[in-house]
């Protein structure tokens, strides 16, 4: 029988920086499996909501749950069950790529014999097998930021949190990335975001829409819906 | 493996891949090497009291740039999204960074010893003294260290992490000087953040536990602040 707790519940999140209130009595659940996406124009609230469920920053107020495990009081655990992929795909240059997926997969906690292995299976998984002993700095936009999912893919997590995957790619890139993020459905509970319309109807199962760090609302998408555009309007 | 071994080794290669800590080493070397000369000449003396102080001097100045770039660099990289969202507590963090900066620390301290060794070829130091003032040059190392990891978690810019250590450093080389200038209960308490006042008796041999505590104790201080500015976010 499947686990029915859902991979992410929010309940009235809140997040304040000083005087600005980024994120407002935010909820939002999801379910195992689903891809979710949350759009919304630049400062809207999607990378504080992204942060505050991977554990970077604290709420202001409310409950975020990652696989039942409260974000704030049992940090480790909800952790341990997320893979983040950051917007700007950080990584150390020092390392080869290979190097770097390691050192993550050591500090997920892999344990020490599976490390190898690991590496090879998101390597594989990301078409990056022959990039393995590639220094960092040479790689081009495109393979950072495979290279950045597959790091948030090395544990194995329950759900994969990606800032903005498509940002900074070529058409092409965009579109490598798509399919990349619908062959994860179903294996892993994908929250992204976006703010690029009709990409967010290609990817997603379910979209939610961010403004004034306010959810306005949320629907099912398939890349067959007409009226997505007459939507988001009509929200904002 | 534990991740503070994983980041501690992290913290290492990238510190012996970068120019850096190379640098740091042969400057340190080079000026030491030339005050030992004319200090041993000059007096024909087999100690190392003044090469310590020297040591003091120069880890004060060199300090900074070892320490600068700890958690400012990860800011600046984003990476510390990387190491905050990994299920490892800020504590580990902090204190991988610190032994891997403090082992560079104590490896230059390490390489200092050749001096002593001269000394040994042409005449007969007492070694108690020299065994005590390495000490002294560890338990400073650390200090210094703790409070540069402590500057760079503030900030993201790595000059500004070097000035406030530096900074700090300075207020707390002379707030013995200040001492009798403050009022009431701040004057025993400048006394007592002396870093020279708590240095000196190490490094000519006195050895007082309570200057080792000084040192152990504020170490540990500035290493909880680092690893509490991570965790508050």
């Amino acid at each position: 029988m499947s686990d029915p707790t859902p991979a992410v519940s929010a309940h009235a999140v809140a997040k304040r920086y000083g005087p600005v209130l980024a994120l407002d009595d935010f909820s939002l659940d999801i379910q195992r499996g689903e891809i979710v996406c949350l759009l919304g124009p630049n400062g809207s609230g999607k990378t504080t909501f992204i942060r505050l469920l991977a554990g970077f920053l604290s709420p202001s107020a409310g409950t975020l749950r990652v696989g039942g495990f409260d974000v704030q009081r049992e940090p480790m655990q909800a952790r341990q069950r997320v893979g983040y992929a950051p917007e700007s795909a950080p990584m150390y240059r020092h390392m080869r790529v290979g190097e770097f997926l390691a050192f993550m997969a050591r500090l997920r906690q892999v344990p020490s014999r599976q490390v190898k292995e690991a590496v090879a299976r998101v390597a594989g998984q990301l078409a990056l097998t022959h990039k393995l002993d590639a220094p960092i700095p040479t790689l081009s936009r495109g393979y950072r930021q495979r290279v950045c999912i597959a790091q948030a893919l090395v544990h194995e997590p329950q759900l994969l949190i990606l800032d903005e995957p498509s940002n900074g790619l070529d058409p092409r890139q965009i579109i490598e990335m798509r399919h990349l993020i619908r062959s994860l459905a179903g294996k892993y509970t994908v929250l992204m975001s976006s703010h690029i319309l009709p990409e967010v109807a290609r990817t997603a199962d379910r979209v939610a829409v961010l403004l004034g760090g306010q959810l306005r609302g949320q629907r099912t998408v398939s890349p067959a819906d007409t009226d997505l555009e007459d939507w988001f309007l009509s929200l904002a | 493996m534990p991740a503070f071994l994983v980041l501690a080794r992290k913290e290492l290669s990238a510190a012996l891949l970068s120019p850096i800590a190379y640098t740091i080493a042969a400057v340190f070397l080079l000026v030491l090497g030339y005050t030992f000369s004319l200090t041993l000449f000059a007096t024909k003396v087999a100690n190392l009291n003044y090469i310590f102080h020297q040591m003091y001097v120069l880890s004060i100045l060199l300090t900074p740039v070892l320490t600068m770039r700890a958690v400012a660099e990860e800011r600046r990289n984003d990476t510390i999204e990387l190491l905050l969202t990994a299920p490892v507590a800020e504590v580990w963090i902090v204190l991988a960074k610190f032994v891997a900066t403090w082992a560079v620390m104590l490896v230059i301290y390490a390489l200092s010893g050749v001096y002593a060794l001269v000394l040994a070829w042409v005449g007969e130091p007492d070694w108690g003294p020299i065994l005590v003032g390495y000490l002294a040059m560890a338990l400073l190392g650390g200090l210094l260290v703790a409070i540069g990891l402590l500057a760079s978690s503030l900030t993201e810019n790595q000059v500004i992490a070097a000035a406030l250590s530096l900074g700090t450093f300075l207020m707390l080389w002379f707030a013995d000087s200040v001492a009798p200038m403050l009022p009431g209960l701040l004057e025993p308490l400048a006394l007592n953040l002396s870093l020279i006042g708590h240095f000196r008796p190490l490094v000519t041999g006195s050895v007082f536990l309570s200057d080792a505590m000084y040192f152990v104790s504020a170490t540990l201080c500035a290493l909880w602040l680092a690893s509490r500015r991570l965790a508050d976010r």
